[in-house]
Parts: structure tokens; sequence; C-alpha cells
């Protein structure tokens, strides 16, 4: 469990980074907390020839609000955001959900783009950034672009991202006054979860209007829209937040792996989001 | 033949209980390992050393046609590469068994590879990084042969054959009927039941590690032994030298758990290595070989009927016992744990028959060896589930039917169906005040909301200790020995056979000298684990440590002690029967003064021998061997045989919270009555039931190391084999009941084991309690969510 010979660079800013990418594309990976990454690199599933070091470029680190915006720089740390009083404000849902990732150790590693970008299939922030309309702004060293959660994750592991790219912020929506829950299942405290769900209610006492994130039970995070529908507007009684979670449950197709069987991941998305529901409804 | 005879008479002035049990002083290796100083073996510093990787195999079973290692051996910093044609003068391990057929066991695969993770060739290389370049360029050509992938696989009419020459995969096979059985289950309720456990294994923090050198016609090999001189004879065996020429040290040791009691191709290989090279060579297991290198355990199917009367209690037991074995390339052969959990399958009860056929079945799989308990949580799951249902059938609480069927003080000592001779316990005592204790939780804990189901469970069983290994090894038993020698300057010198992996051996040792001289705790030096500084000694396994090392090390201590006062007498010109030695110093019982100190009699003795007194001879050193009374190293022709010197006793009580939309569990309150004995040191005893709780909740609800039938393990890192961390396990009440063994030293029983027995059977039991609306049944490990999901799924819920 030793790594293959690579290149390790540290560059210092943005630009910089910027023009290595550009320069070793898909020869080199970044490294950010390197939770994932460095596991991956020990067990030689992962080979680049170069590995750029983001752990110096300052530019990508912080958290502000802007134009409706929650903003958070690819390399701020899970616990930073977790702890910070104004990601707390603008979007409880994100301290709500990074308290499920990993452990505090991990989560004072791990980064908030690191995991968006890594695309696990039971990473909570991707749940997050599609409950949350997130916008993830992209650079290279031609130019910028700016994507939608839905159009950033492609399957496990897989992003529009391209090689000579790198996700340098997200733009998290901000939703006055939403009432929101992360709710998700691990064989052991954490875990990556067997089915996890993020919930946001904008609507008013009586009549919600929710948007439902699940992880852990396909590709990528997915929305839940048959479930949403089955809530929206309706007087959130036993019944219609049972018929959310069959919606959830039935549109889904989870894998089976060691811990869970495809079924059971149905059923426990259909349980998390009746519960989900109840917290926000 | 005369082992089944060899059953000691037991020396009587050793089985007091001594002043020191009990006293709660800190343990002598504490400081050291936590401030960081321990010193582990790849933690020790050899000049020039070398380090080894292996090519394991990625296919269960395989023709080795040809290994390539030309690329290798140009890669750079390779020093060289082998595989096992290059190894001149290698012996397959010795072959000790009259009653197993031999398993070829080389340090490197020898023609065929039998299970994935099998080690191939070795890379010797400047640093770890190469050789595991230079590793990644051998692709051996493999000639795939069909895999044997489980018991089924194994024991099907046509199946391939893991070893040929056998003509079939059954490694052994045992046992019979007994007519007073089927007569029984005749006459009586008939309940029977298939329980299974998965895969597990010890998962030890430190992986196995070997540090080889070779230097003036001897060998020093530091390893993660918890067996040293064991090793020392079986590498010195397969390397084909005098057993002279060996010197294994076994330093710290990060856990053991039975996955170090073994001796492991590396240890010969890296000998070979050194000496080849006239170089150290390094071997640092990896997590990722571990997980298919180091032994597995369990993987067992116990079926079992038994008859039951009107009252609830079992009068008969047959058991159909099945283990997978995996390849059996392990040195000692580990078959034993199907035969010793028999042994007490019917636990602390009366149960007046029973009988059992055993199997151990060969598939292309990683090798068993011993973990922790060594078949006895495998047999008690059975046992402690069967009770239950057996119970049920017949209208009865299941506790009740356990009191009625629990030994009492006067039915002691009691000879199972088995063979197996409990000679005392307090097996009733001990349950009773577990049901108190675990219903008193039951009746605090509230459902957390309507999803939540709350129940609870208990478990009663025997665990066997302080062993004979002959069933197991064909070679060794049950002694063990050690040194106590005092210096000039009155220090006390001990040397030990035995081992620790961490438990808090040097504290015990060092408590037993210290008790028996009466000098302080701090001037005892305890030595162990280097085969060069101690006497020959069997290891730490099968919880025994604390019995074998007080009976040697009281014996030896006895024996200074007795000359000690000899010599102060001539000094002080008293009688030596006046005499007393209590706080490090030497007096005239009633009155301190005049006094010698232990520096007086040690000087002496070794130094100023002309102030001996005439016709005693200088030096103050003893070495004795203790060997355990009560003891039968072989079956009878039933394959009765009572195999340890002594059984602790305990029971485990549960109380779970269901959530039966999820199935998660929630273990809100443990409670273990415990009775080892006499406790010699209350830390150390409560150590070692939390952490075999730890490890038993971890077997319950966690571990499982899946095979696909292909024979490719499914869980090969720790994001799949989940082992228990903190917050997975619950606050573990203890409460002990001393009843001293009737022979062993001072009357202690072991205590290492026993813990990991009781959780399945007690937290599948509150399960059960908990789902009682649906009659849920549990009869396999781990208990899942989705596990418990499909249960209450399949029971109607």
């Amino acid at each position: 469990m030793k790594p293959p010979p690579f290149r390790y660079l540290r560059p210092s800013g943005e630009d910089e980074v910027l023009q290595l990418l550009a320069e070793h594309g898909d020869e080199a990976k970044v490294l950010a907390g390197g939770q994932s990454l460095v596991p991956l690199l020990n067990f030689r599933l992962a080979r680049p020839a170069v590995l750029i070091d983001l752990a110096m470029v300052d530019q990508l680190r912080g958290v502000r609000r802007d134009d409706g915006h929650l903003v958070i720089g690819a390399m701020t740390r899970q616990r930073e955001a977790e702890t910070s009083a104004e990601v707390a404000a603008a979007a409880p849902l994100i301290p709500q959900a990074l308290g499920w990732v990993g452990h505090l150790q991990i989560r004072n590693r791990g980064t908030v783009g690191g995991s968006i970008a890594h695309a696990d299939p039971a990473a909570e922030l991707t749940a997050v950034a599609l409950a949350l309309d997130a916008e993830m702004v992209v650079r290279s060293a031609t130019g910028e672009r700016v994507l939608a959660a839905t159009d950033f994750f492609e399957g496990p592991f897989t992003t529009a991202l391209a090689p000579d790219e790198l996700l340098t912020e997200v733009r998290f929506g901000v939703l006055e006054g939403a009432r929101t829950a992360f709710l998700e299942l691990a064989r052991r405290s954490g875990d990556f979860a067997m089915a996890g769900v993020a919930a946001v209610n904008t609507g008013s006492a009586g009549t919600p209007d929710v948007r439902l994130a699940a992880i852990g039970v396909g590709g990528s995070a997915t929305r839940l829209h048959a479930a949403e529908d089955a809530v929206r507007g309706r007087d959130p009684t036993d019944e219609v937040l049972r018929e959310a979670g069959e919606a959830a449950s039935g549109a889904v197709d989870p894998p089976t792996d060691v811990h869970a069987d495809s079924e059971y991941r149905k059923e426990l998305l259909g349980v998390l989001v009746r519960r989900a529901l109840r917290q926000v409804a | 033949m005369s082992l089944r005879a060899r059953v000691l008479d037991v020396d009587r002035t050793l089985v007091e209980r001594p002043a020191f049990a009990g006293a709660l002083v800190p343990r002598v290796e504490d400081d050291r390992l936590l401030r960081g100083e321990g010193r582990f073996v790849a933690d020790v510093a050899a000049p020039g050393a070398l380090e080894c990787v292996m090519v394991r195999s990625q296919v269960a079973h395989a023709r080795i046609r040809s290994v390539d290692l030309s690329a290798a051996r140009a890669a750079p910093g390779v020093v060289l590469a082998v595989t096992v044609e290059d190894l001149t003068g290698i012996s397959s391990f010795p072959h000790f068994h009259t009653w197993a057929p031999e398993v070829p066991r080389w340090p490197l695969a020898k023609d065929r590879v039998r299970h994935v993770g099998q080690a191939i060739a070795a890379i010797v290389a400047d640093d770890r990084y190469l050789a595991e370049d230079a590793a990644e360029s051998v692709t051996p050509e493999l000639e795939e042969l069909p895999p044997v992938g489980s018991l089924d696989a194994a024991l099907a009419e046509d199946a391939p054959l893991v070893y040929e020459a056998w003509g079939h995969n059954k490694m052994v096979e045992f046992g019979g009927e007994d007519p007073a059985v089927s007569r029984s289950l005749a006459e009586r309720t008939v309940v029977e039941g298939r329980f299974s456990m998965p895969r597990h294994f010890a998962v030890p923090l430190e992986t196995r590690c070997v540090l080889a050198e070779f230097r003036d016609g001897r060998f020093t090999i530091r390893s993660t032994s918890q067996i040293p001189h064991i090793a020392r004879t079986t590498i010195a065996a397969a390397l084909g030298v005098p057993e002279t020429t060996v010197r294994v040290i076994a330093p710290d040791i990060g856990g053991g758990f039975g996955g170090k009691a073994a001796v492991y191709p590396e240890e010969v290989l890296m000998a070979w290595l050194a000496r080849h090279l006239d170089r150290p060579v390094r071997y640092v297991e990896d997590r990722a070989e571990h997980m298919v290198a180091a032994s597995h355990a369990r993987e067992n199917v116990h079926e079992v009927t038994v008859a039951v009367d009107e009252a609830g209690r079992i009068e008969a037991l047959r058991a159909r016992i099945a283990y997978d074995v995996g390849t059996q390339q392990i040195f000692p052969l580990t078959l034993t744990p199907s035969l010793t959990g028999w042994a007490v399958m019917t636990g602390a009860y009366r149960i007046e028959h029973a009988d059992s056929t055993i199997v151990n079945a060969v598939t292309t799989k990683t090798p068993s060896g011993a973990y922790r308990g060594f078949g006895v949580g495998e047999a008690m799951f059975a046992t402690e589930r069967i009770v239950e249902r057996a119970a049920r059938a017949v209208g009865v609480d299941p506790i009740e039917a356990r009191r009625a069927m629990l030994l009492r003080p006067e039915d002691l000592p009691w000879t199972t169906p088995t063979g197996v001779r409990i000679d005392s316990g307090s097996h009733l005592e001990a349950f009773d005040r577990c049901v108190e204790l675990t219903r008193a939780a039951l009746a605090w804990t509230r459902p957390r909301d309507e999803a939540a189901r709350v129940g609870m469970g208990v478990a009663t069983y025997l665990e066997p200790t302080v062993p004979t290994w002959f069933g197991t090894t064909g070679h060794w038993s049950a002694n063990d020995a050690a040194t106590v020698s005092v210096d000039p300057g009155g220090g006390v010198n001990v040397a030990v056979g035995v081992q620790t992996t961490g438990q808090g051996v040097e504290t015990m040792v060092a408590s037993v000298v210290a008790g028996e001289l009466g000098v302080p705790l701090d001037d005892v030096r305890v030595v162990r684990g280097d085969t060069d500084l101690t006497p020959y000694g069997l290891g730490a396994w099968g919880s025994r440590t604390a019995a074998v090392s007080a009976g040697a090390v009281a014996l030896a201590a006895r024996e200074v002690k007795a000359k000690a006062l000899r010599i102060a007498a001539h000094l002080l010109e008293a009688d030596p029967a006046d005499l007393v030695a209590e706080a490090g110093r030497i007096h005239v019982r009633g009155s301190a003064a005049p006094s010698l100190s232990w520096a007086d009699v040690g000087r002496t003795a070794t130094v100023r021998v002309v102030d001996l007194p005439s016709g005693e001879d200088p030096g103050l050193e003893a070495t004795a061997t203790y060997d355990p009374p009560f003891i039968e190293h072989t079956a009878d022709e039933q394959g009765r045989m009572n195999a340890c010197a002594t059984y602790a006793n305990a029971t485990h009580g549960a109380v779970v919270e269901v959530d039966v939309e999820t199935g998660v569990i929630d273990i809100r309150a443990y409670v273990v009555v415990h009775d080892c004995g006499t406790v010699l040191h209350p830390q150390i005893v409560e150590g070692q039931v939390h952490g075999a709780v730890a490890q038993g909740i971890g077997g319950a609800l966690f571990e499982s190391m899946p095979y696909g039938e292909d024979a490719q393990p499914l869980a090969t890192t720790f994001m799949d084999y989940l082992l228990p961390g903190a917050p997975e396990i619950p606050t573990i009440t203890v409460d002990h009941v001393e009843t001293p063994a009737e022979g062993t030293p001072y009357g202690v029983k072991g205590v290492g084991e026993g813990g990991v027995v009781g959780p399945a059977p007690a937290i599948a039991n509150a399960v059960c309690d908990a789902l009682r609306e649906w009659d849920v049944w549990i009869d396999t490990l781990p208990m899942s969510p989705a596990a418990i999901r499909r249960a209450i799924r399949e029971a109607g819920g």
C-alpha cells in the first residue's frame, strides 16, 4: 500500500494551478484534503504522474455571501464550514449534512470542493448541492464556466469537470426561512450511508413545498421529484408522508453490496424521506 | 497411550488465594506504552535493513506454470526476487498430527496457489516503495483450476480437490451417534435449529511483521508472535538448522487475539533471505495483505437437535458441526475450534446426553487459525439460541428453563457428556445476578419513538481455560516455565516463557513475584518474549497465561525465597523458620530489627559468597516448570476429553432497542457477570472483559468476510470489513463473582477469551424478545439492519 512514483507540485496561487492543469491535463490530479485521493494512491487505483497540492492556495478558501448565494471556496475545510456561523445562518442544511461526513478528523482535513469534485455516490454534500440548487464555479487557464449542480454530477465519481479544469467555489442557494433536515443511515458512525436524504421546505405551515435529494441509492445524488410532488401543497399527514416515502422508494434503483441489498436501501430511503419530511413539514 | 493418564496431583500450597489478589496497582507496562515508548517490530532500528514485499495471488486456485521475475530483478532498488524454487534447503513446516492429513506448507506457493492472497514470490529492495513498484511487474503465468468457495462446494460429490492426494476435501471428520441421545429424542419433545457464523478474523491493530538478521552463524528473528518458543522450534525445523542457532524475539506486540498464535511462512522466509543476502530483511505486512494473508476464523454451521422435557430442560443434544477452514496452510493446523466448542456446548447445564458429528472441510480460501474464544463463540451461539426455542416450545420462560438446568454448587465437580470436568463455578449465582441487573436495566429503558421496540436477552456459558495444545498441534501441550533470580543489588529478575500482546502479563508476573518474595513491585523486572533469555514456554493463547505463569513463577520464587531465608538466617544468626520477608526486608517474625535487605542477601549469594553458610551453593536463582492439573491430552474412544485445567463461567445480558422500520439495533444496556476464579488484578480482568465484549459485539452486529462462489474475498478493506468503533460499543457493566478454581495456582481461571462468546447470543435473544410480536428468529450473523429488516419481513412484519 505505497503509491507508485509521482511528481509533487505545490503551487501557491490559483493561476499557477490552472497553468499546471493546462500543462499536465489528465496526467495530473489535484490534491485537496486527501481523504479519498490518498487511499486511492496507496491502493494504486489512482496513478497520476503529477500531483498538484492545493494546500497553499489560500484564494480557494473561505465563506462569503454574494448576491443571494452562500459562496464556499473549494478548499474550505469541511469542519470550517460545519462550524461557520455565516454558513449556519444562510444554509443550515450544510452543517446538518456535514455532521454526517466521516469523523471529526476526516472533516478537519476534507474540503467542501474536494468532496463535491470527487462525487462519491454517498457524499452528503452532493445531495446538499442538489437540494440548494448550487452552482459550481469551474475555471481553467482559458476561462470560467458556471454549472448547475444537476449538470455537474454525471455518475459515480464522474463530473463535468474537464482534465484542465478546477472547481474553485460552490455557490449554494440561500433560502430564507426554509426548514431543512439531513438524515442518513450507515452501518457504523461515520461510514458511507446506505441511504440518506436532504430535505428543504420553503412552503408555509400546512402547505409544504419541499425539495428532496438522496444519496447512497444510485450512481450519484438524485432529486426525488415524485416524492416532492406527493407532499407539495398537501397537509403533511402520516398518510401523505407515507405516500411520499413510497414515491421515493419507487424512484430509485440502488446497488447491492456487502452492507445492504438493493431492496433494503429502497425501503430505507422511504423511511428516511418520511422522517425527514416530518421534521421539515 | 499414557498421555490420557497425565492428570497431575494438585499442589495444594499453590492454590491458596494470595494476599496481593485484588489490589489496584497501576499496570507496570502502561507508562511506557502510553508514552509511545513501546518498541514494536516495525520500529526496531536495523542498519542496512532491506524491505521485502510479496507478490500475492489474485486468483483462488491455479497451477503455477511459471513466474518471470526478470523485470522485477531489473527494477530500481531491487536486490533479490525469489520464488520457492530459489529457497534452497527449505522444508515444508513439520507435520505432527497422527489424526489429520499432512498439508504442504511452504514459505511461498509451490506448484499451486490455493487462495487469494497466497504469496507466490518475494521481492527484496532498498525500500518498500521500490519493492512494490517491482512487484507490480510480476505477472505469474497461472493455469486456473476450479475454485472451492464454500462448505457446500467442498463437500459436494464431484467437488474439485484442494489437495488431490487426499481424494476428498475433508480435513477431519469425527463423531457418531450415542444411542442414549437417540432414545431421548424419540421420547421427548424435539426442537431443531441451524446456526451459522460468517468468517471473522482477529484484526489486531498491528499487522504481522518480521525482521530477520543473520550474524555469527545465528539467526535473530524479531516477529509479532504470541508463541516465540514454538516459532523458534518450527522455524529451525523449516530451515533445517539446529534450534540453538535461532533466536526469536517478540518485542511489544500490538494485539494478537489468536491471529498471531501461528508460525507464518514469512518468518521462515525472512530468515532465509537474511542469511542469503547477509543483510537484515524486514517484512511489514500492510493492511490489504493482512485481510487475506493473516489467519481467518469461524465460518461454521451448527445444526442442533435437542430433546426437551416439560420444564424446558434439555435432556439430550445432538449436533452436526461443519467448518470451512480454508486451505489449512497454517501452523499449527487449526481444526480444533470445532472440537473445543463442542466440548463445552452443553454449557453449564445438567444435560445428560450429547453426541455430534464434526467435519472440517478445506476450501480455496485463506486458512483458518486461532481466534479469541476458539470455537466456543460459535457453539454457544447455537446452544443459547436453541435453549430459547426449546423452552418456548414447551411453554416455559427461557430464563426459568435455564435456571432449572444450571449447575448448582452441590453438582460439582460435574463431568459433561462431552468429557469436560467442571471443577468449580458460580453458574446459577452468576446467572441470577446477571438476570437481576439486566431486568433492572430493562425497567428503565423506554422506546425512543413509535418505531422502536425494546427487549432483553441473556446468554450463559463456560470459558474453557488453561488448555492443552496437544489436540491442536500434535506436539506441544500445556506446561510453561519461569526463572527467578536475585541480583547483587537486591533486584529481582523474572524470565517467563509466556508472552504478552499488550494484555498486562508483565504486571501479573511482577505481582506474583512481589507477592511471593515480599518485595515492592518496582524491584521486579520481567523479561519475556526472547527465546535467548527465557525458559521454554508455550506463549499466550487459550486463556492460560495467568495460571501457567503464576504456577511457574510462584514455584521458582518459593525456591529462591527458601534459599534467601537460609542465607539470611545465617547472617542474622536466627532460625530460617522464624524469618519473614515483607516490604523488601527480611527479619525475625515480630521484630523489625535487625533486618536484612534483599541486596544484603543477593550480594552474599552472588558476590560475597565467603559469607554463605557452609554447604550453601552460591547463586540465588531458580527455574521451575509448571504443568497444570486435570488435563487429558487426547480423547477417549468416544471422543471425550477434558482438555482444560479449569472452566470460567459468565452470563451476559443485553437490553436492546430495535428500530423496526430500519432494522437498526441499539444496545441500550450491557451487563456481564463473570467468574474467573480468584481475580489477581481487577483492572486487567475488566479490560479483558470489556475488550472481548467489544470484539463480540463486532462479530454480532458488523463483521463478515464473505467470499463469492469463485472464492474471491468480498471484504478486503476496512470499508467493507466493519470493526466496531467507540460509538458502536455501549457502556458495559461488569460484576465479578470469585469462585476459586479447584487446582490452578491461586485458584485463578483464564479470562482472556470468554467475553467474546456472550454478545452474539445475548443480543440475538434480546432482539427476538424486542420483536416478539412478529416471532422473529435469528440464527446467523451479522445482525445488520438489512438482515433484521429481512427477518421482520419474513416473519410477516
